[in-house]
């Protein structure tokens, strides 16, 4: 990644993604250094609009939330609710014009499971996608 | 409960415009309750305004707090050691709330970021409907704990209207039918020789008409 490329990017994910243990988290964060910030949950039914804010606000070009396939959550809805937040969250930010694109969501596949590592390249790639954020002024 | 909710961002914006220290006031009670002005949604207010106004570059100072109650006085002053520091209150409180606060502080200007509803009750997750009218004269014993004028489209006191089909609603097929319900519930307790009686039309004096209504307890 060049310094031109250079984003930083807020990841919440589920604990039941697979291979999003403790190790795997500590290779990612070796792997992108500042350009990630890992915010597991255990379930993706506890994000919540504000963390999603947050993050825009202080830190991130885009924030991405990472679910477990739907019809699969162990706790039976944490993935719907998370994409309605996502939504929301879309909403509010295109409402003070700033691209909906800064929020992601990648629903997991029950075919074809991935690991955490392969989502955050994923999330990464998109986040690459996109300018700066403009809440940043960062040389 | 009374219901609320956020007013557009664009609308919320254009009445801070001329303040530079903003505080974004939550109450942690009804408007909590519906998603519109508790702690949750004035962190979220607040990191919206922030963004924006980073965004454009402005320099501005956007703080939240919420209160337990933004209509009771003992909780409003509360908020006398920090107030001073802000141009502005936007309140994320009904109208009540929104007015409260502005008479116990009559020096800062105080703004509603809330259209203030109804009163309501929870359903459901994120669904709330409105249950009464406070009307000043409540008649529900007479129906079987369904209020007619709430919850009637045509707020009939004397028996249904004839349109309702399966017990929904002729105007809007998404709302049960208020007479629908009260018989049946007058049937289950047996009690539907209430609905003999004749009643008048509403006195609305009791509502409205005749300034703000006051309740005054010399108990408290």
């Amino acid at each position: 990644m060049t310094g031109e490329q250079k984003r930083t990017l807020a990841l919440y994910y589920c604990q039941n993604v697979p291979a999003s243990g403790e190790k795997e988290r500590q290779d990612l964060e070796e792997k992108y250094r500042k350009s990630i910030r890992l915010f597991p949950l255990p379930c993706s039914g506890r994000l919540e609009t504000v963390h999603l804010l947050l993050a825009l606000e202080e830190f991130a070009d885009m924030a991405y939330i990472i679910t477990c396939p739907e019809g699969e959550c162990r706790y039976s809805e944490g993935n719907k609710r998370a994409k309605k937040r996502v939504g929301r969250t879309r909403a509010i930010i295109a409402g003070i014009g700033l691209e909906e694109e800064r929020i992601g969501i990648i629903i997991g596949s029950k075919d074809n499971q991935m690991s955490l590592s392969d989502y955050a390249s994923i999330a990464m790639e998109n986040a690459l996608k996109l300018p700066s954020s403009p809440v940043h002024s960062r040389p | 409960m009374i219901t609320g909710e956020q007013k557009p961002i664009d609308e919320i914006r254009e009445m801070i415009s001329p303040y530079k220290r903003i505080l974004v006031l939550g109450c942690a009670s009804c408007v909590a309750e519906c998603a519109a002005g508790g702690e949750k949604e004035a962190a979220m207010l607040a990191s919206t305004l922030r963004i924006a106004a980073k965004m454009r570059k402005e320099n501005v100072l956007i703080k939240e707090k919420t209160l337990d109650r933004q209509c009771v006085r003992d909780f409003i002053i509360s908020l006398d050691d920090i107030i001073g520091k802000y141009d502005v209150v936007l309140s994320l409180g009904c109208g009540a709330g929104v007015q409260a606060v502005a008479e116990i502080f009559p020096e800062v200007p105080i703004i509603p970021a809330l259209n203030t509803g109804f009163l309501g009750e929870t359903k459901d997750q994120g669904y709330w409907v409105e249950s009464c009218l406070g009307c000043g004269d409540c008649m529900l014993y007479h129906f079987g704990g369904i209020c007619p004028l709430a919850r009637c489209s045509k707020q009939l006191l004397n028996g249904p209207c004839g349109g309702s089909m399966d017990g929904r609603c002729e105007i809007d097929p998404d709302v049960e039918c208020a007479w629908h319900l009260i018989v049946d519930r007058l049937t289950k307790f047996g009690a539907l020789d209430r609905l003999e009686n004749i009643y008048p039309p509403k006195d609305w004096s009791r509502k409205q008409g005749k300034g703000p209504r006051k309740i005054v307890r010399e108990d408290q």
